[in-house]
Protein backbone atom coordinates (compact mmCIF):
# COMPACT_ATOMS: atom_id res chain seq x y z
CA UNK A 1 0.00 0.00 0.00
CA UNK A 2 0.78 3.52 -0.59
CA UNK A 3 1.93 5.73 2.27
CA UNK A 4 -0.06 8.72 2.76
CA UNK A 5 2.87 10.63 3.63
CA UNK A 6 4.93 10.40 0.52
CA UNK A 7 2.60 11.28 -1.64
CA UNK A 8 2.71 14.56 -3.36
CA UNK A 9 0.96 15.88 -6.16
CA UNK A 10 2.81 15.05 -8.78
CA UNK A 11 3.66 11.44 -7.91
CA UNK A 12 0.15 10.74 -6.95
CA UNK A 13 -0.96 11.38 -10.44
CA UNK A 14 2.00 9.20 -11.83
CA UNK A 15 0.82 5.99 -9.37
CA UNK A 16 -2.70 7.06 -10.20
CA UNK A 17 -1.59 6.89 -14.38
CA UNK A 18 0.44 3.76 -13.63
CA UNK A 19 -3.44 2.32 -11.74
CA UNK A 20 -1.20 1.48 -8.91
CA UNK A 21 -4.52 2.85 -6.86
CA UNK A 22 -7.32 4.40 -7.52
CA UNK A 23 -8.50 8.09 -6.89
CA UNK A 24 -11.31 6.69 -4.73
CA UNK A 25 -9.40 4.26 -3.01
CA UNK A 26 -6.79 7.15 -1.62
CA UNK A 27 -9.89 9.50 -0.74
CA UNK A 28 -11.12 6.64 1.17
CA UNK A 29 -7.75 6.51 2.79
CA UNK A 30 -7.18 9.90 3.44
CA UNK A 31 -10.61 9.82 5.54
CA UNK A 32 -9.95 6.87 7.22
CA UNK A 33 -6.51 8.07 8.41
CA UNK A 34 -8.05 11.64 9.04
CA UNK A 35 -10.73 9.94 11.81
CA UNK A 36 -7.66 8.12 13.40
CA UNK A 37 -5.55 10.72 13.65
CA UNK A 38 -7.02 14.53 13.65
CA UNK A 39 -8.43 14.17 17.27
CA UNK A 40 -5.41 14.64 18.33
CA UNK A 41 -4.76 17.51 16.36
CA UNK A 42 -7.97 18.98 15.31
CA UNK A 43 -6.52 20.50 11.38
CA UNK A 44 -10.07 19.92 10.18
CA UNK A 45 -13.32 21.62 11.54
CA UNK A 46 -15.67 19.84 8.88
CA UNK A 47 -14.99 17.18 6.24
CA UNK A 48 -16.90 17.18 2.95
CA UNK A 49 -16.53 13.05 2.52
CA UNK A 50 -19.60 12.60 0.55
CA UNK A 51 -19.11 15.67 -2.04
CA UNK A 52 -15.34 14.22 -1.71
CA UNK A 53 -15.98 10.59 -2.76
CA UNK A 54 -18.05 11.94 -6.05
CA UNK A 55 -14.68 13.74 -7.01
CA UNK A 56 -12.69 11.19 -6.62
CA UNK A 57 -15.17 8.40 -8.16
CA UNK A 58 -15.64 11.65 -11.02
CA UNK A 59 -11.69 11.52 -11.68
CA UNK A 60 -11.78 7.72 -12.09
CA UNK A 61 -14.19 7.42 -14.61
CA UNK A 62 -11.90 10.27 -16.49
CA UNK A 63 -9.16 7.73 -16.78
CA UNK A 64 -11.02 4.71 -17.80
CA UNK A 65 -12.88 6.62 -20.46
CA UNK A 66 -9.04 7.60 -21.19
CA UNK A 67 -10.57 11.27 -20.68
CA UNK A 68 -8.28 14.33 -20.53
CA UNK A 69 -7.40 14.92 -16.99
CA UNK A 70 -7.10 18.12 -15.37
CA UNK A 71 -3.92 19.15 -13.37
CA UNK A 72 -5.37 18.32 -9.97
CA UNK A 73 -7.24 15.16 -11.18
CA UNK A 74 -8.01 13.01 -7.93
CA UNK A 75 -5.89 15.10 -5.88
CA UNK A 76 -7.03 15.22 -2.12
CA UNK A 77 -6.82 18.57 -0.70
CA UNK A 78 -7.49 20.63 2.24
CA UNK A 79 -8.88 24.02 2.24
CA UNK A 80 -8.90 26.91 4.78
CA UNK A 81 -12.08 27.40 6.45
CA UNK A 82 -12.92 31.31 5.33
CA UNK A 83 -13.00 30.25 1.79
CA UNK A 84 -16.61 29.25 0.40
CA UNK A 85 -17.27 26.37 -1.13
CA UNK A 86 -21.06 26.47 -1.89
CA UNK A 87 -23.30 24.07 0.42
CA UNK A 88 -20.88 23.98 2.86
CA UNK A 89 -20.47 25.84 5.93
CA UNK A 90 -17.74 28.77 6.25
CA UNK A 91 -17.38 29.56 9.68
CA UNK A 92 -13.97 31.54 9.51
CA UNK A 93 -13.31 29.77 13.04
CA UNK A 94 -16.47 32.32 14.29
CA UNK A 95 -19.32 31.78 16.22
CA UNK A 96 -21.03 34.69 14.38
CA UNK A 97 -20.69 32.08 11.34
CA UNK A 98 -21.25 28.65 12.94
CA UNK A 99 -24.54 28.36 11.32
CA UNK A 100 -23.67 29.97 7.90
CA UNK A 101 -24.06 27.74 4.35
CA UNK A 102 -22.14 28.94 1.33
CA UNK A 103 -24.20 30.71 -1.16
CA UNK A 104 -21.37 29.66 -3.62
CA UNK A 105 -17.86 28.78 -4.67
CA UNK A 106 -14.97 31.17 -4.08
CA UNK A 107 -13.20 31.69 -7.42
CA UNK A 108 -10.28 29.86 -5.63
CA UNK A 109 -12.18 26.66 -5.61
CA UNK A 110 -14.35 26.64 -8.64
CA UNK A 111 -10.74 26.45 -10.13
CA UNK A 112 -9.44 23.52 -8.12
CA UNK A 113 -12.98 21.80 -8.66
CA UNK A 114 -12.51 22.39 -12.63
CA UNK A 115 -9.44 20.55 -12.29
CA UNK A 116 -10.35 17.77 -11.21
CA UNK A 117 -9.37 18.16 -7.00
CA UNK A 118 -10.68 16.38 -4.15
CA UNK A 119 -11.97 18.37 -1.55
CA UNK A 120 -11.61 16.36 1.91
CA UNK A 121 -12.87 19.49 4.23
CA UNK A 122 -12.07 22.56 5.99
CA UNK A 123 -9.33 23.33 8.12
CA UNK A 124 -9.20 25.13 11.40
CA UNK A 125 -7.81 28.88 11.77
CA UNK A 126 -7.82 31.90 13.92
CA UNK A 127 -10.80 33.44 14.17
CA UNK A 128 -11.39 35.75 11.11
CA UNK A 129 -7.60 34.53 10.29
CA UNK A 130 -6.50 36.89 12.94
CA UNK A 131 -3.81 35.73 14.75
CA UNK A 132 -0.81 33.60 14.76
CA UNK A 133 -1.39 30.57 16.53
CA UNK A 134 -4.99 29.28 15.70
CA UNK A 135 -5.92 29.44 19.47
CA UNK A 136 -8.03 32.42 18.39
CA UNK A 137 -10.51 29.92 16.69
CA UNK A 138 -13.85 29.70 18.19
CA UNK A 139 -13.51 25.53 18.23
CA UNK A 140 -10.24 25.21 20.28
CA UNK A 141 -6.63 25.04 18.67
CA UNK A 142 -5.21 23.04 16.31
CA UNK A 143 -1.60 21.06 17.62
CA UNK A 144 1.31 21.33 16.04
CA UNK A 145 1.91 17.14 14.61
CA UNK A 146 5.79 17.66 15.64
CA UNK A 147 4.81 18.15 19.45
CA UNK A 148 1.35 18.22 20.75
CA UNK A 149 2.05 20.75 23.21
CA UNK A 150 3.37 23.63 20.72
CA UNK A 151 1.04 25.65 18.27
CA UNK A 152 1.03 24.87 14.61
CA UNK A 153 1.21 29.25 14.03
CA UNK A 154 -1.48 30.68 12.16
CA UNK A 155 -3.86 31.84 10.99
CA UNK A 156 -4.05 29.06 8.86
CA UNK A 157 -3.16 26.69 11.19
CA UNK A 158 -5.27 23.52 10.23
CA UNK A 159 -4.24 23.65 6.68
CA UNK A 160 -0.64 23.47 7.56
CA UNK A 161 -0.85 20.74 10.63
CA UNK A 162 -2.71 18.82 7.48
CA UNK A 163 -0.23 18.68 5.12
CA UNK A 164 2.51 18.22 7.74
CA UNK A 165 0.68 15.04 9.21
CA UNK A 166 -0.73 13.55 6.34
CA UNK A 167 -4.11 14.22 6.40
CA UNK A 168 -3.96 16.02 2.69
CA UNK A 169 -1.45 15.87 -0.18
CA UNK A 170 -1.62 19.59 -0.42
CA UNK A 171 -4.01 22.60 1.38
CA UNK A 172 -5.62 26.11 0.46
CA UNK A 173 -4.47 28.61 2.98
CA UNK A 174 -4.94 32.62 2.97
CA UNK A 175 -1.81 34.93 4.17
CA UNK A 176 -2.37 38.82 5.22
CA UNK A 177 0.47 39.46 7.48
CA UNK A 178 2.05 35.48 7.02
CA UNK A 179 -1.15 33.11 8.03
CA UNK A 180 0.58 30.51 5.46
CA UNK A 181 4.33 31.22 5.76
CA UNK A 182 4.71 31.73 9.10
CA UNK A 183 2.36 28.08 10.03
CA UNK A 184 4.73 26.48 7.25
CA UNK A 185 7.58 27.42 8.68
CA UNK A 186 6.01 25.80 12.21
CA UNK A 187 5.15 22.35 10.43
CA UNK A 188 7.35 21.96 8.35
CA UNK A 189 5.52 22.52 5.05
CA UNK A 190 6.15 24.72 2.34
CA UNK A 191 3.97 27.77 2.53
CA UNK A 192 3.19 30.41 -0.14
CA UNK A 193 1.78 33.93 -0.41
CA UNK A 194 1.53 35.11 -4.17
CA UNK A 195 1.75 38.08 -5.20
CA UNK A 196 -1.08 40.82 -4.40
CA UNK A 197 -3.22 40.18 -7.27
CA UNK A 198 -2.65 37.08 -8.80
CA UNK A 199 -5.28 35.04 -7.07
CA UNK A 200 -8.85 36.21 -7.09
CA UNK A 201 -10.10 36.97 -3.48
CA UNK A 202 -13.80 36.49 -4.61
CA UNK A 203 -15.51 33.86 -2.01
CA UNK A 204 -12.85 34.80 0.54
CA UNK A 205 -14.06 35.89 3.77
CA UNK A 206 -12.08 39.30 3.69
CA UNK A 207 -9.95 40.24 6.37
CA UNK A 208 -7.70 43.38 5.19
CA UNK A 209 -8.91 43.57 1.82
CA UNK A 210 -5.55 45.49 0.34
CA UNK A 211 -3.54 42.58 2.17
CA UNK A 212 -5.23 39.11 1.58
CA UNK A 213 -4.34 36.62 -0.65
CA UNK A 214 -5.13 32.90 -1.10
CA UNK A 215 -2.18 30.75 -1.80
CA UNK A 216 -0.67 26.76 -1.50
CA UNK A 217 0.59 24.85 1.26
CA UNK A 218 2.43 21.42 0.11
CA UNK A 219 5.24 18.91 0.84
CA UNK A 220 7.67 20.30 -1.99
CA UNK A 221 8.04 23.50 -4.21
CA UNK A 222 7.28 21.35 -6.99
CA UNK A 223 3.39 21.41 -5.96
CA UNK A 224 3.43 24.45 -4.48
CA UNK A 225 3.55 25.60 -7.93
CA UNK A 226 1.23 23.17 -9.51
CA UNK A 227 -1.46 24.19 -7.08
CA UNK A 228 -0.44 28.24 -7.14
CA UNK A 229 -0.78 27.33 -11.47
CA UNK A 230 -4.52 25.91 -10.32
CA UNK A 231 -5.86 28.50 -8.85
CA UNK A 232 -3.95 31.80 -10.30
CA UNK A 233 -5.55 34.47 -13.43
CA UNK A 234 -7.54 37.81 -13.06
CA UNK A 235 -10.99 37.48 -12.44
CA UNK A 236 -13.86 39.46 -13.37
CA UNK A 237 -15.36 39.16 -9.78
CA UNK A 238 -12.40 40.89 -8.22
CA UNK A 239 -11.53 43.94 -9.31
CA UNK A 240 -7.75 43.67 -7.54
CA UNK A 241 -6.73 41.18 -9.92
CA UNK A 242 -4.00 42.10 -12.45
CA UNK A 243 -5.09 41.58 -16.12
CA UNK A 244 -1.99 42.01 -17.07
CA UNK A 245 -0.03 39.41 -14.97
CA UNK A 246 1.64 36.39 -17.29
CA UNK A 247 3.41 33.77 -16.32
CA UNK A 248 5.68 31.30 -18.54
CA UNK A 249 6.43 27.34 -18.15
CA UNK A 250 8.93 28.20 -15.78
CA UNK A 251 6.78 28.68 -13.03
CA UNK A 252 5.97 24.80 -12.95
CA UNK A 253 9.24 23.27 -14.75
CA UNK A 254 12.22 25.82 -13.65
CA UNK A 255 15.47 25.88 -15.31
CA UNK A 256 17.35 24.74 -12.14
CA UNK A 257 20.54 26.07 -14.04
CA UNK A 258 19.54 29.34 -14.85
CA UNK A 259 18.35 29.13 -11.13
CA UNK A 260 22.20 28.99 -10.56
CA UNK A 261 22.42 32.71 -12.19
CA UNK A 262 19.86 34.31 -9.63
CA UNK A 263 21.24 37.08 -7.43
CA UNK A 264 20.14 36.87 -3.58
CA UNK A 265 19.64 39.69 -0.70
CA UNK A 266 20.30 38.87 2.38
CA UNK A 267 18.64 41.97 4.75
CA UNK A 268 20.61 43.26 7.38
CA UNK A 269 17.92 44.31 9.03
CA UNK A 270 16.05 40.15 9.20
CA UNK A 271 19.44 38.88 11.07
CA UNK A 272 19.97 41.34 13.97
CA UNK A 273 18.38 42.04 16.93
CA UNK A 274 17.86 39.74 20.47
CA UNK A 275 14.38 38.54 18.92
CA UNK A 276 15.92 35.97 16.21
CA UNK A 277 16.48 32.56 18.36
CA UNK A 278 19.80 31.02 17.32
CA UNK A 279 18.11 27.68 16.25
CA UNK A 280 16.46 29.95 13.11
CA UNK A 281 19.71 31.97 12.75
CA UNK A 282 21.99 28.75 12.46
CA UNK A 283 18.92 26.88 9.86
CA UNK A 284 18.72 30.09 8.24
CA UNK A 285 22.63 30.38 7.82
CA UNK A 286 23.14 26.86 6.49
CA UNK A 287 20.76 27.27 3.44
CA UNK A 288 22.87 30.81 2.68
CA UNK A 289 25.94 28.44 3.01
CA UNK A 290 23.91 25.86 0.51
CA UNK A 291 23.07 28.46 -2.06
CA UNK A 292 26.53 29.63 -2.03
CA UNK A 293 28.53 26.42 -2.26
CA UNK A 294 26.69 26.11 -4.86
CA UNK A 295 27.76 28.81 -6.61
CA UNK A 296 25.11 31.64 -5.91
CA UNK A 297 25.99 35.19 -5.34
CA UNK A 298 24.54 36.44 -2.36
CA UNK A 299 24.77 40.43 -1.43
CA UNK A 300 24.17 42.08 1.80
CA UNK A 301 21.62 44.47 1.18
CA UNK A 302 19.38 46.98 3.59
CA UNK A 303 15.80 47.49 4.09
CA UNK A 304 15.67 50.52 6.16
CA UNK A 305 12.21 50.63 7.08
CA UNK A 306 11.52 47.08 8.42
CA UNK A 307 11.69 47.87 11.96
CA UNK A 308 8.44 50.18 11.29
CA UNK A 309 6.44 47.54 9.10
CA UNK A 310 4.94 45.89 12.29
CA UNK A 311 2.80 49.39 13.46
CA UNK A 312 2.25 50.42 10.01
CA UNK A 313 0.48 46.88 9.52
CA UNK A 314 -1.84 46.93 12.73
CA UNK A 315 -2.82 50.22 11.88
CA UNK A 316 -3.92 49.24 8.34
CA UNK A 317 -5.15 45.49 9.03
CA UNK A 318 -7.69 47.01 11.90
CA UNK A 319 -8.99 49.80 9.75
CA UNK A 320 -9.38 47.45 6.85
CA UNK A 321 -10.86 44.38 9.13
CA UNK A 322 -13.31 46.95 11.11
CA UNK A 323 -14.99 48.28 7.85
CA UNK A 324 -14.97 44.12 6.35
CA UNK A 325 -16.47 42.65 9.36
CA UNK A 326 -19.16 45.36 9.40
CA UNK A 327 -21.28 42.69 7.47
CA UNK A 328 -21.86 40.13 10.13
CA UNK A 329 -24.68 41.53 12.06
CA UNK A 330 -26.01 38.50 13.23
CA UNK A 331 -28.80 39.07 10.09
CA UNK A 332 -27.48 38.43 7.24
CA UNK A 333 -25.06 35.38 7.66
CA UNK A 334 -27.69 34.02 9.82
CA UNK A 335 -28.47 34.16 14.00
CA UNK A 336 -26.12 32.81 16.67
CA UNK A 337 -27.84 30.28 18.68
CA UNK A 338 -29.04 31.24 22.13
CA UNK A 339 -28.55 34.67 22.22
CA UNK A 340 -31.63 36.47 23.88
CA UNK A 341 -32.95 39.10 21.51
CA UNK A 342 -36.12 38.88 23.36
CA UNK A 343 -38.42 42.13 21.64
CA UNK A 344 -35.30 43.78 20.92
CA UNK A 345 -34.81 46.25 17.75
CA UNK A 346 -32.23 45.95 15.34
CA UNK A 347 -29.88 47.72 17.22
CA UNK A 348 -30.04 45.69 20.11
CA UNK A 349 -29.70 42.61 18.16
CA UNK A 350 -26.44 43.85 16.56
CA UNK A 351 -25.07 44.78 19.73
CA UNK A 352 -25.67 41.71 21.14
CA UNK A 353 -25.24 39.40 18.14
CA UNK A 354 -21.63 41.03 17.52
CA UNK A 355 -20.64 40.82 21.56
CA UNK A 356 -21.58 37.40 21.80
CA UNK A 357 -20.09 35.94 17.98
CA UNK A 358 -16.80 37.82 17.58
CA UNK A 359 -14.13 36.39 20.10
CA UNK A 360 -11.42 38.56 21.99
CA UNK A 361 -9.27 39.28 19.00
CA UNK A 362 -11.92 39.99 16.39
CA UNK A 363 -13.26 42.45 18.89
CA UNK A 364 -9.56 44.06 19.76
CA UNK A 365 -9.45 44.96 15.94
CA UNK A 366 -12.60 46.11 15.53
CA UNK A 367 -11.94 48.40 18.26
CA UNK A 368 -8.40 49.58 17.03
CA UNK A 369 -9.71 49.96 13.48
CA UNK A 370 -12.78 51.95 14.39
CA UNK A 371 -10.55 54.14 16.51
CA UNK A 372 -7.28 54.60 13.51
CA UNK A 373 -10.09 55.85 11.18
CA UNK A 374 -12.16 57.77 13.35
CA UNK A 375 -12.78 61.74 13.24
CA UNK A 376 -9.80 63.42 15.27
CA UNK A 377 -7.62 60.43 14.72
CA UNK A 378 -6.93 59.38 11.02
CA UNK A 379 -4.54 61.40 10.63
CA UNK A 380 -2.13 60.48 13.50
CA UNK A 381 -2.39 56.62 12.59
CA UNK A 382 -4.28 55.87 9.53
CA UNK A 383 -2.68 58.14 7.05
CA UNK A 384 0.38 57.94 8.91
CA UNK A 385 0.47 54.29 8.42
CA UNK A 386 -0.29 54.59 4.63
CA UNK A 387 2.58 56.98 4.29
CA UNK A 388 5.02 54.40 5.97
CA UNK A 389 3.54 51.46 3.59
CA UNK A 390 4.54 53.60 0.81
CA UNK A 391 8.18 53.90 2.57
CA UNK A 392 8.87 49.90 3.14
CA UNK A 393 7.96 49.08 -0.62
CA UNK A 394 9.93 52.07 -1.85
CA UNK A 395 12.56 49.73 0.13
CA UNK A 396 11.80 46.84 -1.57
CA UNK A 397 11.50 48.82 -4.70
CA UNK A 398 15.11 49.88 -4.51
CA UNK A 399 16.57 46.34 -3.45
CA UNK A 400 15.31 44.48 -6.21
CA UNK A 401 17.69 47.08 -8.56
CA UNK A 402 20.43 44.78 -7.01
CA UNK A 403 19.10 41.29 -6.56
CA UNK A 404 16.41 39.07 -7.84
CA UNK A 405 15.70 37.78 -4.72
CA UNK A 406 16.19 37.96 -1.56
CA UNK A 407 16.39 35.47 1.62
CA UNK A 408 15.07 35.98 5.26
CA UNK A 409 14.15 33.90 8.26
CA UNK A 410 10.42 33.07 8.24
CA UNK A 411 9.88 33.52 11.94
CA UNK A 412 12.09 34.67 15.01
CA UNK A 413 11.49 31.35 16.49
CA UNK A 414 10.36 27.94 16.14
CA UNK A 415 6.89 26.83 17.28
CA UNK A 416 5.68 28.04 21.06
CA UNK A 417 3.89 26.38 23.31
CA UNK A 418 0.12 26.47 23.48
CA UNK A 419 -0.75 29.62 25.67
CA UNK A 420 2.34 31.10 26.07
CA UNK A 421 1.52 34.08 24.03
CA UNK A 422 -2.02 33.97 24.30
CA UNK A 423 -2.62 36.57 27.02
CA UNK A 424 -0.36 39.37 25.13
CA UNK A 425 -1.87 40.63 21.86
CA UNK A 426 1.77 42.59 21.38
CA UNK A 427 3.76 39.33 22.26
CA UNK A 428 1.96 37.47 19.46
CA UNK A 429 2.02 40.37 16.83
CA UNK A 430 5.62 40.41 16.86
CA UNK A 431 5.58 36.91 15.37
CA UNK A 432 5.24 37.88 12.70
CA UNK A 433 7.80 40.35 12.13
CA UNK A 434 9.52 39.00 9.26
CA UNK A 435 6.32 38.08 6.96
CA UNK A 436 4.36 41.66 7.46
CA UNK A 437 6.48 43.31 5.07
CA UNK A 438 5.80 41.50 1.99
CA UNK A 439 2.27 42.08 2.96
CA UNK A 440 2.60 45.33 2.78
CA UNK A 441 4.65 45.73 -0.31
CA UNK A 442 2.28 43.21 -2.53
CA UNK A 443 5.58 40.78 -3.23
CA UNK A 444 5.49 37.14 -3.20
CA UNK A 445 6.83 35.03 -0.78
CA UNK A 446 7.65 31.39 0.16
CA UNK A 447 8.22 29.58 3.03
CA UNK A 448 10.42 26.57 2.54
CA UNK A 449 11.71 24.05 5.33
CA UNK A 450 15.67 23.80 6.24
CA UNK A 451 16.75 20.32 5.50
CA UNK A 452 18.56 18.35 7.81
CA UNK A 453 18.32 19.92 11.31
CA UNK A 454 17.49 18.46 14.04
CA UNK A 455 14.41 19.55 16.69
CA UNK A 456 11.31 21.31 15.11
CA UNK A 457 10.74 22.78 11.72
CA UNK A 458 12.75 25.72 10.74
CA UNK A 459 11.60 27.31 7.41
CA UNK A 460 13.73 30.17 5.54
CA UNK A 461 11.50 32.74 3.35
CA UNK A 462 12.49 34.10 -0.22
CA UNK A 463 10.71 37.08 -1.75
CA UNK A 464 10.56 37.75 -4.81
CA UNK A 465 9.90 40.63 -7.49
CA UNK A 466 5.81 41.13 -8.51
CA UNK A 467 4.65 37.93 -10.17
CA UNK A 468 8.15 36.34 -10.04
CA UNK A 469 6.99 33.32 -8.17
CA UNK A 470 8.78 31.21 -10.75
CA UNK A 471 11.90 32.91 -9.24
CA UNK A 472 11.25 32.01 -5.78
CA UNK A 473 9.67 28.67 -6.09
CA UNK A 474 12.43 27.60 -8.82
CA UNK A 475 15.15 28.81 -6.36
CA UNK A 476 13.56 26.71 -3.79
CA UNK A 477 13.46 23.79 -6.10
CA UNK A 478 17.33 23.79 -6.23
CA UNK A 479 17.82 23.85 -2.98
CA UNK A 480 15.41 20.90 -2.33
CA UNK A 481 17.60 19.64 -5.05
CA UNK A 482 20.72 20.17 -3.45
CA UNK A 483 19.97 18.43 -0.59
CA UNK A 484 18.39 14.96 -0.70
CA UNK B 1 2.74 58.49 27.83
CA UNK B 2 -0.74 58.22 28.34
CA UNK B 3 -3.55 55.92 26.48
CA UNK B 4 -5.08 58.45 23.79
CA UNK B 5 -8.01 55.55 24.97
CA UNK B 6 -10.28 56.19 28.06
CA UNK B 7 -12.78 54.71 29.12
CA UNK B 8 -15.62 57.58 27.67
CA UNK B 9 -13.78 57.06 24.19
CA UNK B 10 -13.62 53.19 24.16
CA UNK B 11 -17.63 53.33 25.25
CA UNK B 12 -18.22 55.70 22.07
CA UNK B 13 -16.00 53.00 19.66
CA UNK B 14 -18.11 50.06 20.79
CA UNK B 15 -21.55 52.23 19.94
CA UNK B 16 -19.65 53.07 16.50
CA UNK B 17 -18.75 49.39 16.13
CA UNK B 18 -21.84 48.06 17.30
CA UNK B 19 -20.27 45.63 19.95
CA UNK B 20 -21.45 44.92 23.35
CA UNK B 21 -19.21 44.56 26.03
CA UNK B 22 -19.09 43.04 29.54
CA UNK B 23 -17.19 45.98 32.25
CA UNK B 24 -14.62 43.54 32.21
CA UNK B 25 -14.04 43.10 29.12
CA UNK B 26 -13.83 46.41 28.72
CA UNK B 27 -11.13 46.81 31.51
CA UNK B 28 -8.93 44.16 29.68
CA UNK B 29 -9.46 46.16 25.76
CA UNK B 30 -8.37 49.46 27.59
CA UNK B 31 -5.19 47.96 28.77
CA UNK B 32 -4.62 45.50 25.57
CA UNK B 33 -5.21 49.12 23.40
CA UNK B 34 -2.91 51.20 25.37
CA UNK B 35 0.01 48.56 24.85
CA UNK B 36 -0.52 48.78 21.31
CA UNK B 37 -1.35 52.15 20.45
CA UNK B 38 1.90 52.77 22.79
CA UNK B 39 3.92 51.01 19.99
CA UNK B 40 2.46 52.96 17.60
CA UNK B 41 4.64 56.03 18.53
CA UNK B 42 7.39 54.55 17.14
CA UNK B 43 5.84 55.90 13.54
CA UNK B 44 6.42 59.35 14.51
CA UNK B 45 10.42 58.82 14.15
CA UNK B 46 9.34 58.59 10.38
CA UNK B 47 9.48 61.53 8.13
CA UNK B 48 6.73 60.97 5.83
CA UNK B 49 6.32 64.53 4.67
CA UNK B 50 7.50 63.85 0.77
CA UNK B 51 5.58 60.58 0.85
CA UNK B 52 2.19 60.03 -1.08
CA UNK B 53 0.06 57.25 0.91
CA UNK B 54 0.09 53.91 -0.59
CA UNK B 55 -3.23 52.74 0.02
CA UNK B 56 -3.15 49.49 -1.55
CA UNK B 57 0.31 46.72 -2.39
CA UNK B 58 -0.11 47.21 -6.15
CA UNK B 59 0.18 50.73 -8.03
CA UNK B 60 -2.10 48.89 -10.58
CA UNK B 61 -5.40 51.17 -10.22
CA UNK B 62 -8.37 48.55 -10.95
CA UNK B 63 -9.21 45.68 -13.38
CA UNK B 64 -12.40 47.02 -15.09
CA UNK B 65 -14.95 44.21 -16.39
CA UNK B 66 -16.41 44.29 -19.85
CA UNK B 67 -19.39 46.57 -19.87
CA UNK B 68 -21.75 43.67 -21.36
CA UNK B 69 -25.12 42.09 -20.67
CA UNK B 70 -24.47 38.75 -18.85
CA UNK B 71 -26.33 36.53 -16.45
CA UNK B 72 -26.38 36.71 -12.98
CA UNK B 73 -26.19 32.85 -11.53
CA UNK B 74 -25.88 34.25 -7.82
CA UNK B 75 -29.45 36.03 -7.69
CA UNK B 76 -31.16 35.05 -4.62
CA UNK B 77 -28.04 32.84 -3.25
CA UNK B 78 -27.63 33.92 0.32
CA UNK B 79 -31.09 34.30 1.22
CA UNK B 80 -31.22 30.83 2.85
CA UNK B 81 -29.37 31.89 5.46
CA UNK B 82 -31.52 34.51 6.68
CA UNK B 83 -33.06 33.85 10.12
CA UNK B 84 -36.45 34.98 9.13
CA UNK B 85 -37.98 35.28 6.11
CA UNK B 86 -40.70 36.23 3.43
CA UNK B 87 -40.43 35.01 -0.15
CA UNK B 88 -36.79 36.50 -0.51
CA UNK B 89 -36.92 38.99 1.57
CA UNK B 90 -35.21 39.30 5.14
CA UNK B 91 -37.39 39.71 7.55
CA UNK B 92 -36.35 42.49 10.72
CA UNK B 93 -37.27 43.75 13.71
CA UNK B 94 -38.49 47.70 13.56
CA UNK B 95 -35.83 49.99 12.77
CA UNK B 96 -37.55 52.74 14.50
CA UNK B 97 -39.31 52.32 17.64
Amino acid sequence: MTLLRDLTIKNFREGLLAKKYSALEIAQAFFSYIKDTDPKIHAYLNLNEKEALQQAEAADVKIAKGEELGTLAGVPLAIKDNMLMKGSPATAGSRILERYISAYDATAIAKLKAEGAVILGKTNLDEFAMGSSTENSAFGPTKNPHDHSRVPGGSSGGSAAAVASSMAIAALGSDTGGSIRQPAAFCGVVGMKPTYGSVSRFGLIALASSLDQIGPFARTTEDAAILFNAIRGADPMDATGDPNASYGPDLTNPDLTAMRGLRVGLPEEYFVGDGLSSEVAAGVDSVVDTLQRAGIKTKKISLPHTKYALSCYYIILPAEASSNLARFDGIRFARIPGVQDGNATLADIYQKQRGTGFGPEPTRRIILGTFVLSSGHYDAYYDKAQRVRALVKRDFDEAFKDVDVILTPVTPTTAFKLGEKADDPLAMYLSDIFTIPVNLAGLPGVSIPVRNISGLPVGFQLIGKPFREADILGLGRLYESLIR
Amino acid sequence: MSSPIDKKTLEHLTQLARIELSAQQEEKLLRDLGKILGHFEELNEVDTTAVAPLAGGTTFMNAFRGDGERENQLHGAGTENFPERSSTFLKIPPVFE
